[in-house]
C-alpha cells in the first residue's frame, strides 16, 4: 500500500501569531514554525496503516525552504521519504492554487491512500482535502476519528457534532483526520538519526508542469484586503456576594439563556 | 547540541511533560510502581535505556553527550527509578569487563562476562528490565532493587529510608561486585548524576521563578523584591556555569573533568534547592506540593556517585 501524508509547516498555535502589515499574510519569519498539529495525527495513522498492511509512507509538503526542518521532524516519526515542493513563485498561493500544485505532485506519487489533517491551525479552512479529491477524481473521506482498511476498502467514522457517520470508499482515496483518531508517537533516538539519511526530493512548479501565472499572488482567487487585531478582552462583570450573589449569577446566566 | 540532539531532548521533554510525572513519582514512593514502569517502557521506546549499549546487543551506541541530554530531562521532570544504575552504570560495567575492553586482564572473566552481556544487555536496551546495584563505599545501598534486576548478583536485604521517598534503598547481601576508583562505569554514573542534578536544578529554578511572580506580599509579587531576584539570579549563574562543565566532561570522559562537572552540578543544584526553598517559604517542603519532589531528589543525588569532597580530591590529585 502506498500512502502519502500531507504535512504543512505552520506558526506555533501556542504562541501569538500575526499578519504582516505589507501583504496581509501570516508572519512566518518571526514565528516559531512547527508541523501543523493535526498532521502529526495523519502521520501516525499512516504509520499504523503501514505497520498493519505494509507498503511505503511518503511525506508531501509544499512550502518555503525552511519547511525542510518540519519535513525532517515528520520523517523522524518513521515515514520512508519525503517530497518537498518549493518554489519562490508559490508565495501568496491560496487554497485553490495549493490544491492544484499538490494534485500534480500526488499524480506523480500514485498513492493508494492520501492522509492529511482535517485542518491547519493557521488557515483552518478544511477545504483542501475536498479540492484535492475533486482534482484527482478520487473519494474524499473527511473528518475521520477512526479509519479501517479491508483490502482496497476504506471505512471511516466521520466525526460530527452529534456523533459519527460511517463512510466507505475504495482506494485510491483521500482521508482527513481529527486529533481524536490516535495518539501520535514521539520521535525516538533511532528515528531522529535515521531521518537524516532519508531521501527528500525537491520539486519546483516547472517540474510539476504548473504555470507560474496559475499560482502565487497572480493566480490567487482570494485576497485579504485588510486586517485588524482582535480587540483586547474587556473586563468582566464582578458580582459582589452580599447574600444575594447566587441569585445575581443565575440572573446573568438566564439573561444569556444558559439556564 | 546538534539539531538531532535538540530534537531528542524535545521529544523526551514532550513525552514527560504529558505524563504527569509528579503523580507517577508519588505512586512510586507509595510502592505502586506500575505507572512508573509503564513510563519507563515509553522512555525505552524513545531509546533512553539503549543509549549506552552497543549495537550488537540491540543498543544505540550513542555518545555520552546523548546520555547527558537524556539525564538532564530525567532530572528536569524528577523521573523516579534506578536511572543512573540502569541506563549508565550497569551496562557500562558489564561492557568494561568484557575481555576485549577490560583494562586489567585479571578482572576479565571471559565466559562469565560474555554471558552476562548477552543475557542482560538486550533486555536493558529494550526496556524489558531495569537494573540496579550497590557500589560501596560510594553507593552503599542499591536503589529500587524491588523492581530492578541485580545482574552482579546478591539479594536485596534490609531496606533503608531515603530522604527521597521514591528511592527504595536496600542492603545487598552477597560478595557483591565492586569496581575500581577510576572505573569507567563509575565515572559514567557520576556524569549521569551530574546531568540529572543540572536538570533538577533547572526545574527548581523554573518553579521558583513562576512562584515568585504569583505570590503577593506587601502589595506586590515577591519576585519584584531585589533580594529575591538576586537569589534566583545566583541560581541562574550557577547552573549556567555547571552545564558547560557537564557537556565538556561528556566530550572528554576524563575522570578529572567528570569530577569537576559533578562538583559544579551538585553546587548548582544545591543552590537551586536552597534558594527555591527560601523564596517559596514553607510550602516548598510540603509533600503535597510538587517542588518537594525535586527538592528531595536533589538532596539524595548530591552525595551520590562520589561526594563533592571525594571528587574535589580526585581532581586535586590529577593536577
Amino acid at each position: 500500500m502506498k500512502i502519502v501524508v500531507l504535512v504543512k509547516q505552520v506558526p506555533d498555535s501556542g504562541a501569538e501569531r500575526n499578519l504582516r502589515a505589507e501583504d496581509n499574510t501570516v508572519d512566518r519569519a518571526s514565528a516559531n514554525n512547527v508541523i501543523n498539529e493535526m498532521d502529526e495525527y495523519a502521520i501516525e495513522e499512516a504509520l499504523r496503516l503501514q505497520e498493519a498492511h505494509g507498503g511505503e509512507v511518503t511525506v508531501l509538503t509544499m512550502g518555503p525552504q525552511r519547511a525542510t526542518e518540519s519535513i525532517r521532524k515528520a520523517l523522524s516519526m518513521g515515514p520512508d521519504g519525503a517530497v518537498h515542493v518549493v518554489d519562490d513563485a508559490l508565495s501568496g498561493t491560496d487554497a485553490l492554487g495549493t490544491s492544484k500544485v499538490l494534485a500534480k505532485a500526488l499524480e506523480r506519487l500514485n498513492a493508494d491512500v492520501i492522509i492529511c489533517g482535517a485542518e491547519s491551525t493557521d488557515a483552518r479552512g478544511q477545504v483542501l482535502p475536498h479540492m484535492l479529491a475533486e482534482r484527482l477524481g478520487v473519494a474524499a473521506l473527511t473528518g475521520a476519528r477512526k479509519l479501517t482498511v479491508d483490502g482496497s476498502q476504506l471505512t471511516i467514522e466521520r466525526q460530527t457534532e452529534e456523533g459519527y457517520e460511517v463512510v466507505t470508499a475504495a482506494t485510491p482515496a483521500i482521508v482527513s483526520v481529527w486529533d481524536t483518531i490516535n495518539e501520535p508517537r514521539y520521535p525516538s533516538f533511532k528515528g531522529i538519526m535515521a531521518a537524516k539519511k532519508k531521501p527528500v526530493e525537491t520539486l519546483s512548479i516547472a517540474d510539476l508542469g504548473v504555470d507560474a501565472g496559475e499560482v502565487g499572488w497572480a493566480g490567487a482567487q482570494t485576497t485579504v484586503k485588510e486586517h485588524t487585531k482582535r480587540p483586547p478582552r474587556s473586563a468582566g462583570q464582578k458580582v459582589t456576594d452580599s447574600g444575594e450573589g447566587g441569585v445575581a449569577l443565575v440572573d446573568y446566566l438566564s439573561s444569556e439563556k444558559f439556564v | 547540541m546538534n539539531p538531532e540532539q535538540e530534537q531528542f531532548r524535545s521529544s523526551l521533554h514532550s513525552l514527560l511533560a504529558a505524563s504527569d510525572v509528579p503523580s507517577i513519582a508519588r505512586a512510586w514512593a507509595a510502592g505502586s510502581c506500575e505507572p512508573g514502569l509503564a513510563m519507563w517502557r515509553k522512555l525505552a521506546d524513545l531509546g533512553v535505556t539503549a543509549l549506552a549499549i552497543p549495537a550488537e546487543y540491540d543498543g544505540l551506541e550513542a555518545t555520552a553527550t546523548d546520555l547527558v541530554i537524556a539525564f538532564e530531562e530525567l532530572g528536569h521532570h524528577a523521573v523516579p527509578g534506578p536511572a543512573i544504575e540502569s541506563v549508565a552504570v550497569v551496562p557500562s560495567l558489564i561492557l568494561s569487563r568484557l575481555p576485549e575492553t577490560a583494562a586489567d586482564p585479571a578482572v576479565a572473566r571471559a565466559s562469565d562476562v560474555a554471558s552476562l552481556a548477552s543475557q542482560w544487555l538486550p533486555r536493558f536496551a529494550s526496556g524489558e528490565t531495569l537494573a540496579t546495584l550497590a557500589w560501596p563505599p560510594h553507593q552503599p545501598f542499591a536503589v529500587d532493587a524491588h523492581i530492578a534486576a541485580l545482574p552482579f548478583g546478591g539479594t536485596p536485604g534490609e531496606t533503608v529510608a531515603s530522604v527521597d521517598p521514591t528511592r527504595h534503598l536496600s542492603h545487598i547481601e552477597s560478595e557483591h561486585f565492586i569496581g575500581g576508583r577510576n572505573d569507567r562505569a563509575f565515572d559514567l554514573g557520576a556524569l549521569a548524576c551530574a546531568a540529572q542534578l543540572t536538570g533538577l536544578g533547572q526545574a527548581m529554578l523554573d518553579l521558583s521563578v513562576a512562584y515568585v511572580q504569583q505570590r503577593v506580599q506587601f502589595g506586590q509579587p515577591v519576585g519584584k523584591f531585589q533580594a529575591v531576584k538576586h537569589h534566583l539570579a545566583d541560581v541562574r549563574i550557577a547552573l549556567d556555569f555547571a552545564r558547560p562543565l557537564v557537556y565538556s566532561a561528556a566530550e572528554s570522559l576524563a575522570p578529572q573533568d567528570i569530577s569537576a562537572a559533578k562538583v559544579a552540578a551538585s553546587a548548582a543544584a544545591q543552590l537551586a534547592a536552597r534558594s527555591g526553598l527560601q523564596v517559596h517559604g514553607a510550602i516548598a517542603y510540603t509533600r503535597e506540593y510538587d517542588f518537594s519532589l525535586w527538592l528531595v531528589k536533589a538532596r539524595a543525588l548530591l552525595p551520590a556517585w562520589g561526594t563533592a569532597s571525594w571528587h574535589r580530591n580526585r581532581l586535586l590529585e590529577s593536577l
